[in-house]
């Protein structure tokens, strides 16, 4: 049970590719995807979990509610937020260092914490689920930490 | 009057599937409703993503969600809308149910666990009864569904086990891993009494249902050969039956004395009516007591069978809680390395020491220990490894180390506590006033109160756990004994007894205000024992299946 991340929900704006305001014009414009690609990297890097795939296909998944559907991508829209407030830049624009920097400084927020978790586990759930939605490629994930997968393995993906 | 069926059931999980079983056999027209998909074993894998990640076999919470009401310590009450928190009470819905996917821990309750008020005395702030039928009622057919569903084990004497009509389960018992000889030295060093855990999981292939083949995925998941004993593998495969996929049932009809039909909405939301001469009741414990609440007519103004207001009423679930130690590789032998990797194969113990004890003078109802290997899911493993010891959350390099020293060079063992829930006037089911599910039905109510005692209880019981684990050599033990309540270990809110006053079912499970509505999830339960629920439920449904061919027979 996730308590915290569900009161941001209440008062996030849902937008496609956001754009963010900074001084009183806009600045920037990015996709919540756009944002996940570069943080998966910072979070996570791991070249075959295909990760960036990934967040595609839980943003669209039958099974993921639209609420947290929307907390990924507002999360996204507040990493960015908080990018500019502090270095005047969109996230993805940022140096590594600085990037982490955010990262440090969200983690220690409430909604930052929840919403890093989140990446987090579906970066998790990339890495080490089964090849077959597209991720985890050559079982890479598996044989990094010496998993041998259940049998039978699945024919179908779930969606 | 024209019946469609001589039996309708309402579910086809262990409630259920004994009855079509057995009346189907008996050549009885049976028809089975079951709100969730059929799977057979050409359908299953073991696909975590799908089934431990995005709930392949239960409802999406926005379209069918409980409402709960947890009670606090101060006896404010907090509500929780179950899709707003994530909250789920579902199980397997499906084919089967939820005994698709139980991890088939099998324990049958003891002697007393049917006169707790007797032997144990009235408790405080409890609705403690005895049940209004006894072990050797039942005991007949606990060996049945050793022998029809499928129990492997081997019978050690212990303090507490229970009295036995045969010498040995009908199963020889599935193959262990080594590490259980750890176990049992540490068991014999500390004087416990180490028991092979009974499964209900066949070692050898009985007609379409082929041997267990160890696939290391087993609780949380269906099972791909048969050998996990489903009701589906189990029992409706093997009869004549019809079941009906896909088919909620929203409704029950009465006259004064008689359940007349069952309204049902297909999967394209059509409704449909079924005329039978008898209806028995088994969604699982919380679904069974809403649907009755729904169902009101000028007859029944407050829910069907429940004039008298007990429908939903002390609502159990199994209290106790979890506990584990981790085995480091660096303080183990090459051998001992070896031994803790097998895989796949089964660590099958459990203590009953404390099924009974005494503390300070007083006698209390103690529980069940069952101890198990961490499940095997690599994702749920590895995301437990997000926070370091300061609990703050890492990533990167600092998070990758984590995961691959904590998963590759040591290995963690679990336990898990059952005690008694004990009945109260806190916990119970009812509907919600406003919020309404994709049928367009009030969403079940589920209202939360865990008594005191269940947490002295597990508590005491963890720490003897605990012992174990420490005298195996574990490391980083830990436990959390709570009032959180397993959403797959639940019962009562039907319970049966002799007074019609005070229970919503006879000592049959028929309802005492109807002549032809039988209940027989887990319902009945007045008390649940200090063990998993699924071969009482089983062993009871199939009593009730006697019962109601006597009826049928005239």
């Amino acid at each position: 049970m996730n308590t915290n991340k569900r009161t941001f929900l209440k008062t996030a704006l849902f937008t496609t590719a956001f754009s963010l305001v900074s001084k009183g014009d806009v600045f920037a414009s990015v996709t919540p995807l756009e944002t996940l690609e570069v943080l998966q990297e910072d979070l996570f890097p791991h070249a075959d979990n295909n990760a960036s795939a990934y967040f595609s296909l839980i943003l669209k998944h039958t099974k993921v509610s639209d609420a947290s559907k929307k907390f990924l991508r507002n999360g996204a829209k507040w990493l960015n937020e908080e990018a500019i407030n502090t270095y005047d830049a969109i996230y993805t624009k940022l140096s590594s260092q600085k990037r982490q920097k955010i990262l440090q400084i969200i983690a220690k927020e409430s909604w930052g914490e929840s919403w890093l978790q989140t990446v987090l586990k579906y970066i998790l759930e990339a890495t080490l689920g089964d090849p077959i939605y597209g991720i985890n490629k050559k079982e890479s994930g598996w044989k990094w930490l010496a998993h041998e997968s259940g049998q039978p393995r699945p024919t179908k993906v779930f969606l | 009057m024209k019946y469609d069926y001589d039996v309708c059931i309402v579910g086809s999980g262990a409630g259920g599937a004994p009855i079509a079983y057995e009346l189907s056999h008996a050549g009885y027209k049976v028809l089975v409703l079951e709100k969730g998909k059929s799977f057979k074993e050409e359908d299953i894998s073991k696909d975590e993503l799908a089934v431990s990640r995005r709930d392949l076999f239960t409802p999406k919470l926005d379209e069918e969600k409980h409402i709960i009401n947890d009670r606090e310590k101060d006896g404010s009450i907090t509500r929780y809308d179950g899709e707003e928190y994530s909250w789920s009470f579902w199980n397997g819905s499906m084919v089967g149910g939820s005994s698709n996917l139980m991890s088939g821990y099998f324990h049958r309750m003891k002697p007393n666990d049917f006169k707790l008020k007797s032997v144990f005395g009235e408790v405080k702030g409890a609705n403690v009864v005895d049940w209004c039928i006894n072990y050797e009622d039942l005991e007949h057919y606990y060996e049945k569904v050793e022998r029809v569903v499928g129990v492997s084990g081997e019978v050690k004497k212990h303090s507490f086990l229970e009295p036995r009509s045969t010498a040995k389960f009908p199963h020889v018992k599935l193959e262990e891993n080594k590490v259980t000889e750890w176990f049992d030295t540490a068991c014999e060093n500390l004087g416990f009494e180490s028991i092979s855990t009974p499964r209900a999981i066949i070692s050898r292939s009985e007609g379409k249902r082929n041997a267990c083949s160890y696939s290391n995925f087993c609780g949380s998941y269906a099972c791909a050969t048969g050998a996990k004993g489903s009701a589906r593998a189990a029992l409706l495969q093997k009869c004549s039956a019809e079941v009906r996929a896909e088919s909620f049932v929203y409704k029950l009809e009465s006259d004064v004395e008689k359940i007349t039909a069952v309204y049902y909405y297909d999967k394209d939301l059509k409704s449909h009516a079924i005329k039978a001469k008898i209806f028995v009741l088994s969604a699982q414990a919380i679904e069974s007591s809403r649907l009755l609440l729904n169902s009101k007519n000028k007859y029944f103004p407050h829910g069907m069978a429940n004039n008298n207001g007990e429908v939903g009423k002390n609502l159990i679930f199994s209290a106790g809680g979890s506990g584990q130690g981790r085995f480091n590789f660096e303080d183990l032998t090459e051998k001992q390395r070896r031994e803790l990797m097998q895989r796949g194969l089964f660590f099958n113990r459990s203590l009953q020491d404390w099924y009974e004890y005494e503390e300070k003078g007083k006698n209390f109802k103690g529980g069940t220990i069952d101890f198990l290997f961490e499940h095997a899911n690599v994702i749920s493993r590895a995301s437990r490894e997000l926070y370091n010891d300061k609990g703050e959350l890492i990533w990167g390099k600092e998070l990758q180390e984590k995961i691959k020293k904590q998963l590759t060079t040591s290995k963690v063992l679990s336990f898990e506590v059952f005690n008694d829930w004990l009945p109260t006037d806190a916990c119970f089911v009812s509907v919600d006033a406003h919020e309404k599910d994709k049928f367009h039905m009030p969403v079940g109510v589920i209202n939360l109160w865990g008594h005191p005692q269940d947490l002295k209880v597990g508590e005491h019981l963890a720490k003897n756990a605990v012992k174990v684990l420490k005298e195996m050599g574990a490391k980083d033990i830990s436990y959390n004994i709570s009032a959180a309540p397993p959403p797959n270990l639940v019962a009562g809110g039907c319970r049966f007894g002799e007074d019609a006053k005070t229970s919503v079912l006879d000592k049959n499970c028929k309802a005492h205000a109807l002549e032809n509505l039988y209940v027989t999830d887990a319902s009945f339960m007045p008390t649940g024992g200090s063990v998993p629920y699924t071969w009482t439920i089983y062993a009871n449904s199939f009593r009730v299946a006697d019962e109601i061919k006597k009826v049928l027979q005239g």
